[in-house]
């Protein structure tokens, strides 16, 4: 089964707690660059709380230069940075040590090692990664080790590159791979067949190699993940906790929340609209086709769907977030079948069926505007021709032990 | 060479005969009273000492059954300037390549080579040699059926320092078989995988007949950026059940080594478990 971890944000300590409960288990992995440290304790004391609560914590170190204070003024991050010097040396070293104690304190599922934001994927970042890799294994973490792998979005295109990576990881002593993709342009949905292919890729190549993935800052695009066997995916409320950017740790003034849409998630297209277009669809009558099977267990769109205009019922952030976040737990642990080939063919039945859902909207005057999936339909479908091609024999054959 | 002059040389040797000459090579078939028939080379130093004795050292190495007995090694001074010589096991057959030229193997056929090579392969691995020039020429198949592995000329020991110069652009193999790695002279990435793609390549021209980077190739530098680029098609054998035999010859010819299976002994035993599932009972399946 593919998981759904809450990929902690702004405004999340509630939400996690709540999901978690009503979930009756779950992980979070938490975000410094929004908790201070006794928040994060605190926190993870409440989730660990929880009948089967777990954490995680995502040291953030993706750009040791940033002014991000709220990060930075954390007790792990270093005073001083040299891009030469630090992972020789006694500065990665107390850094790592900081950080594996923050783990403990907070009672860690496994120790999510620090790692660069890489540009480009060059010797120098190879070489960080297996420094802090080779370094947590001498430390006795007592926990497994997940090495941070944060891609920029040209990094994520590099087909080559991607490989120099998986050889990597053929000779490090890590149980697992925390992976970030930069979506290119900024997009929310991906467009960019061979940006998805590579993260595939890249994610079955390491999980053939025996390792664990979870993949962070992830949205519904990335359900596809199931066909690389993908332990986890990661995900949150806004969209900058959908989709991962390096700005978002680099820039203090970024970090204001606008106030923005309310999206409601309509999973059977995987699109998001707006309540105005909500409102077209009961218009249209097509809105129950929008509403989430009742197998997803998600009430916290009921009220989109009582027959009282859309717009007027007081659907929210608090609900679209956890309405989202309620059907992408019933759609991840869904994608992954008994083989890799009814995995295959869940995902496509999908996207089938959602294309079909979201053309009959369209032609409703129901339109999602910005989160559409329009475009992304055959960009998945691609992706996962290129997975069968490239990795297909090699899953097929061992996915019983994945 | 002269035959008499040799024959003194090699008094315990009888019928001597020019068996193939080529390249640096002069390859003599003879009577041994203790081994029967054997094969004499004479690999001229000229083509590079240190690279003959790796050559000697993992046909050594690599006992197994279906790679040549070497029984004896030596060098000598002879009209045509200093060799090297070996004694080995003298296999009647024909190269697989002569074979191809009456047409694809049957499936069965294909299974057993299968089989049969990467078993040899396996043992090369755990001796950590890699062959580098799996090909139909470097591949006899005897009078029985059985198929074995020739030549180690190009064979790599892993703990051995490489003979091939870093700096040099493209590395040593044969273009259409060797993997992308081993022809742009990535060192570093160089193991059995990289015979893995050679020997399925190989298996996939035996199941159709034809080289799927050769074939109509305009060129060299054509049939290298096929090798590079070009997907091959998956193999329609309609014996093949749920095409695991299909599965297995497109995880081999994977462009990248992490796409392929991690070591011979995986491939090995993914072969070994398609050979004792569709092993055809009338012909008492394949040995190794």
């Amino acid at each position: 089964m593919m998981n759904l971890y809450l990929q902690f944000g702004h405004g999340m300590m509630g939400l996690c707690r709540d999901l978690i409960r009503s979930w009756g288990g779950g992980t979070a992995i938490l975000s410094p660059r929004d908790l201070k440290r006794d928040q994060l304790v605190k926190l993870s004391r409440e989730i660990r709380g929880l009948a089967d609560g777990h954490v995680l914590l995502d040291p953030q170190f993706y750009i040791p230069r940033s002014d991000h204070h709220r990060l930075t003024a954390h007790d792990y991050w270093p005073d001083s940075y040299q891009t030469n010097g630090f992972f020789g040396g006694l500065g990665m070293q107390t850094m790592m040590a900081d950080v594996l104690q923050l783990n403990r304190d907070l009672g860690c599922a496994a120790f999510i090692l620090p790692g660069l934001f890489a540009t480009t994927i060059d010797d120098v970042w190879i070489s960080t990664l297996r420094a802090t890799s080779e370094y947590a294994a001498t430390m006795n973490a007592g926990m497994p080790l997940y090495a941070t792998v944060a891609l920029s979005s040209d990094s994520v295109r590099d087909t080559a590159n991607i490989h120099e990576v998986l050889a990597e990881f053929e000779t490090l002593d890590v149980g697992g791979a925390y992976l970030l993709f930069e979506h290119p342009k900024g997009n929310y949905i991906v467009e960019d067949p061979i940006w998805l292919g590579n993260a595939l890729e890249l994610a079955a190549g390491l999980r053939i190699l025996g390792k664990s993935v979870v993949v962070g800052y992830a949205n519904h695009e990335l359900l596809c993940l199931a066909a690389a066997s993908v332990n986890a995916i990661a995900s949150g409320t806004w969209m900058n906790v959908r989709a991962f950017s390096p700005d978002r740790f680099l820039n203090p003034d970024e970090e204001e929340i606008r106030r923005k849409a309310v999206w409601y998630y309509a999973p059977s297209s995987l699109s998001e609209y707006k309540p105005a277009f909500l409102d077209v669809a009961q218009q249209r009558g097509v809105l129950a086709s929008m509403a989430p099977p009742s197998s997803y267990g998600s009430t916290y769109a009921a009220a989109l769907f009582t027959g009282v205009q859309p717009s007027s019922v007081g659907f929210g952030e608090p609900e679209a977030f956890r309405h989202y976040l309620q059907c992408m737990l019933r759609q991840a642990s869904g994608a992954r079948g008994s083989t890799f080939d009814a995995t295959l063919t869940n995902l496509r039945q999908m996207l089938d069926a959602a294309e079909q859902q979201a053309q009959m909207l369209k032609r409703n005057g129901v339109l999602p505007q910005l989160r559409g999936f329009a475009e992304a339909f055959d960009t998945v479908r691609s992706a996962l021709i290129t997975l069968e091609a490239t990795r297909g024999p090699m899953l097929r054959r061992a996915w019983a032990r994945l | 060479m002269d035959i008499p002059w040799l024959s003194a040389k090699f008094p315990q040797l009888s019928g001597l005969k020019l068996l193939a000459r080529g390249g640096q090579k002069v390859v003599f078939d003879a009577w041994h009273a203790n081994d029967g028939d054997v094969v004499l080379k004479l690999l001229h130093k000229a083509t590079g000492e240190e690279r003959l004795e790796r050559e000697v050292l993992a046909g050594q190495l690599v006992e197994c059954e279906r790679v040549p007995r070497i029984f004896e090694v030596g060098s000598f001074v002879t009209p045509i300037g200093d060799c090297i010589w070996l004694r080995e096991q003298r296999v009647h057959g024909t190269t697989l390549r002569t074979r191809l030229q009456s047409g694809r193997l049957d499936f069965d056929s294909v299974v057993r080579l299968g089989v049969q090579l990467l078993s040899t392969l396996g043992q090369a691995e755990s001796k950590r040699i890699v062959h580098r020039d799996i090909k139909p020429e470097n591949v006899m198949l005897d009078r029985g059926g059985n198929f074995w592995l020739l030549d180690f000329g190009l064979a790599r020991h892993l703990d051995l320092e490489s003979l091939t110069a870093t700096r040099h652009a493209f590395g040593v193999g044969t273009v259409g078989y060797s993997a992308p790695e081993q022809m742009r002279n990535r060192k570093r990435e160089i193991d059995g995988r990289a015979d893995l793609f050679a020997a399925g390549v190989l298996l996939y021209e035996c199941a159709t007949g034809t080289n799927p980077f050769c074939h109509g190739a305009r060129d060299q530098l054509d049939v290298l950026r096929r090798v590079e680029q070009l997907s091959l098609p998956r193999l329609p054998f309609p014996s093949d059940r749920n095409g695991a035999f299909a599965d297995l010859i497109a995880a081999l010819v994977q462009k990248y080594p992490n796409q392929r299976p991690r070591t011979v002994a995986e491939a090995m035993a993914w072969m070994n478990e398609i050979a004792s599932t569709q092993a055809n009972p009338a012909v008492g399946g394949w040995s190794v």
